[in-house]
């Protein structure tokens, strides 16, 4: 009797051992602390595995609604110096019989990102291979935000474009009332070798310095 | 004495600034850094300033001395020399006809990008997430978000010229703003691009200084530099060389498409032109060697970011794989353990071994890109991983508008200054008194209107989902093979015109060597257009991720055929004309000449 229960006492975690090591239903585990924290970064020793086990148990409690999830339904093997490892959820209440895959992979999807802040990682360093991290809805906006800065540069073309048309309007009215004062004149000048004096700028014609009286270069 | 002052800049200095900001474009920012890329970084430099003492100040003076004696535009300043080479202005307006319709469409490009820089995260930093968001859409995935975002969601571009599909309207949008801003700019002749160049032509340098600095003091940028300016002078001795500094010097100056005339039309005619000539030469050149420079520091960064990427994803590949604790495999020493590893555990080791890259930053450094990839894929890429990213985004994509604009301006003018000289023409024989401005501004008007219209409807075609390849097409063919024509006519016909030069330097190079080597080169682009045989292009497969080669369609060579033909016949057909109408004119002339003598008696 008694080496009955001895025996069971140490088979157990043996058993719990092979359960994690045959299963096909685990999945593999790797965190990349050191990369993820560089200096701050915090040893891996029995209390993170500790964590780690209680994190999972809590996925599980949250997705199947069972309260009865403990973290020694949370089995651990193949530990290496990567500080990756293997993990298997067994049912609380069966400890011989293991929540299938699909399962597991729902509630870790569904809690990861509470995973990840417990050990202060993010979905590239706390990898669970064989679980794709759900990637964030990509931004979508009611009016592209391009539009909008096009929409601001074709306004002020088109303010430009008003301004061109009004100032040409302006100085089409004032070539026209040139035109019309000039055409008035044209029967009142000389014209020689055929050029109108139009060009000269009035009646009055241009002031001619060397005929002027000035005296100031003939000083005798 | 003429009643029509043809209209000019302000000051010497405008028209210098317009030569700079047409000459100054997006070849110097995309060309310039591949070829010295290609053919031994720093000693590149040799046969280009060579070629630009023999070929690219020549010429360039060539054009502005023609232009300001003549003070006409490209036709009526050929014609005036002789009939016989009105050909040569019809030519130069066809060619930049061709070169207005596919390069506001990179202007267009250019605003896509800039308006999209203002997002939180910039939209080709990142792929885009599938429907049932556990993974990246498949065709970013197999390229990178950066060519995604340009193939995809600038072009929607298709798998093959045949196929086409419906007007992006994001592009034809873009292409409308790029259009009327030309308008714009060009609407009151050379008094409103006398002002807007002082901006284009001064405000890409700005940005070109910032981005010296930024780049410089970016990770691993000294990397691009350091391989930039070691020379592989063995490469000197390849021909191909010579042959590209030269295209280069020629096409980044914009020689032959009448716009250097059309400008230089405008000027006094006592204005400097040699000096300017020189100045404006060296500009482009220098330019190109200081965007060269900051495209280096840009390469450099992302060369060392990708090859810092790979070591990372080996690092992480043997850690998991091995089940290494983190420390042990360090970046500097990911080489070493890979190798010991595949000697350790060969197995586990060639159970990975697909998944090994080889990670080189040597490799990453050696490769070339050119053209809009690598204005609007490589650079973007590197601009996504610098700090403040929109920044950095807006400051670049404004510099390539300012680039383009200033070069549209160029384009612009050279069609519509002669177009507006033979007008100008049949009013001064008319001999009406009207007033100046009211005729040259509605003629501005609607010429300019016409041509920008006309250019935009045509242009939509380039906004279609096979509309990049078209693009393509024009970009290769349209003005390269009949520049060189028509620059060397043009400079064969030059001596009889200015023969007086007493500068020994212009004599030689005008009479001699630029002829001869413009000849050279137009010979070997058609020895490669016959060697190479059919010509193709690179078409996206959305698949694979990547371009690949693709024969182009009968249709499409008969296209390419059509180009080349419509810009090289006019020279001769115009020629054909002329000759006929001196002939028909010769006898009513005699006639004429009789009838006048003998009424004069």
């Amino acid at each position: 009797m008694l080496a009955g229960a001895l025996l069971l006492i140490f088979l157990s975690p043996l058993v719990a051992q092979d359960l994690c090591k045959d299963s096909k239903d685990g999945f593999k585990v790797r965190l990349s602390i050191k990369t993820a924290l560089g200096n701050d970064a915090y040893e891996w020793n029995e209390s993170e595995m500790f964590l780690f086990r209680s994190t999972v148990a809590y996925a599980m409690r949250k997705q199947t609604k069972q309260d009865t999830y403990d973290i020694t339904n949370i089995l651990v093997c193949n530990d290496t110096q990567r500080v990756s490892f293997v993990f298997v959820v067994t049912s609380p209440d069966d400890p011989a019989n293991m929540i299938p895959k699909a399962e597991v992979e729902k509630a870790v999807r569904l809690n990861k990102h509470r995973i990840n802040s417990a050990f202060l990682l993010s979905d590239m360093t706390l990898e669970f291979v064989g679980i794709p991290p759900t990637l964030e809805a990509p931004i979508t906006y009611e009016t592209q935000p391009w539009l909008i800065v096009f929409g601001v540069v074709i306004g002020a073309v088109a303010i430009g474009i008003v301004a061109l048309l009004m100032s040409t309007a302006s100085k089409k009215r004032r070539a026209k009332e040139n035109a019309a004062g000039l055409s008035e004149e044209d029967e009142g000048i000389v014209k020689e070798n055929g050029t109108a004096l139009s060009g000269l700028g009035g009646r009055e014609g241009v002031f001619n310095q060397a005929f002027s009286n000035d005296d100031r270069f003939t000083q005798l | 004495m003429s009643k029509e002052a043809r209209p000019s800049w302000d000051s010497p200095m405008q028209f210098v600034l317009a030569c700079v900001s047409y000459a100054v474009g997006l070849g110097n920012v995309w060309r310039f850094p591949y070829l010295c890329q290609m053919h031994g970084g720093g000693g590149f430099l040799i046969p280009y300033l060579l070629m630009l003492v023999l070929e690219g100040i020549p010429l360039f003076c060539m054009e502005l001395a023609i232009g300001q004696k003549m003070r006409l535009g490209s036709i009526g300043a050929w014609t005036a020399i002789s009939p016989y080479l009105g050909g040569l202005g019809i030519a130069s307006v066809v060619t930049s006809m061709y070169l207005c319709l596919y390069y506001n469409v990179i202007n267009a490009w250019s605003f896509w990008y800039l308006f999209h820089s203002f997002q939180s995260v910039l939209p080709w930093a990142e792929c885009p997430i599938n429907t049932n968001r556990t993974g990246y859409l498949e065709e970013c995935e197999v390229a990178s978000p950066t060519q995604y975002f340009f193939y995809r969601e600038t072009l929607n571009i298709s798998s093959s010229i045949d196929e086409n599909g419906g007007i992006h309207m994001g592009q034809a949008l873009c292409l409308l703003l790029a259009w009327i801003i030309v308008y714009l700019f060009i609407v009151r002749g050379v008094k409103s691009t006398g002002m807007v160049v002082y901006f284009t032509a001064t405000f890409p340098y700005v940005v070109l200084i910032i981005y010296l600095i930024r780049g410089v003091t970016l990770h691993g940028a000294w990397n691009g530099v350091k391989y930039m300016f070691t020379p592989k002078l063995e490469q000197l001795a390849n021909p191909q060389t010579w042959i590209n500094a030269a295209t280069q010097i020629f096409f980044s100056l914009g020689l032959g498409f009448g716009s250097l005339i059309a400008f230089a039309s405008y000027n006094h005619h006592n204005n400097n032109f040699e000096r300017q000539a020189v100045a404006v030469s060296l500009i482009n050149s220098g330019t190109s060697v200081f965007a060269s420079v900051v495209t280096f520091a840009i390469y450099g960064f992302k060369a060392t970011f990708n090859y810092e990427s790979c070591l990372e994803r080996m690092r992480l590949l043997m850690l998991n794989t091995f089940d290494l604790s983190e420390e042990t495999i360090s970046a500097e020493n990911v080489t070493e353990w890979i190798h010991h590893l595949n000697v350790t555990y060969p197995e586990k080791f060639a159970s990975i071994a697909s998944k090994i890259e080889d990670c080189s930053l040597q490799a990453e450094l050696d490769t070339a890109v050119e053209g809009t990839g690598l204005a609007f894929i490589v650079y973007s890429e590197a601009i996504k991983n610098m700090p403040l990213s929109q920044l950095w985004s807006v400051l670049y994509f404004v510099m390539l508008l300012l680039l383009g604009m200033g070069s549209m301006l160029g384009n612009v003018t050279a069609i519509i200054t002669p177009l507006g000289d033979i007008k100008f023409l049949s009013r001064t024989l008319s001999n009406e008194t009207i007033n100046v401005w009211f005729v040259t501004v509605v003629l501005l008007w609607s010429l300019a209107g016409l041509v920008c219209l006309l250019c935009l409807l045509l242009g939509f075609g380039f906004t279609s989902r096979s509309g990049n390849y078209w693009f393509t097409i024009f970009n290769e063919y349209a003005a390269t093979l009949s520049l060189l024509f028509i620059v060397f006519i043009e400079v064969k016909d030059i001596e009889d015109m200015l023969g007086h030069r007493p500068n020994w330097y212009w004599k030689v190079m005008w009479a001699a060597i630029s002829p001869l080597l413009l000849f050279s080169l137009f010979i070997f682009y058609i020895i490669n257009y016959i060697q190479g045989g059919t010509p193709t292009y690179q078409a996206w497969d959305k698949n694979l991720g990547k371009s690949v080669v693709q024969e182009y369609p009968v249709y499409g060579q008969a296209f390419i055929a059509l180009l080349l033909a419509s810009s090289l016949s006019c020279v001769p057909l115009a020629a054909l004309y002329a000759a006929c109408r001196k002939k028909q004119r010769g006898t009513s002339l005699r006639q004429h000449a009789v009838n006048t003598v003998t009424s004069t008696v």
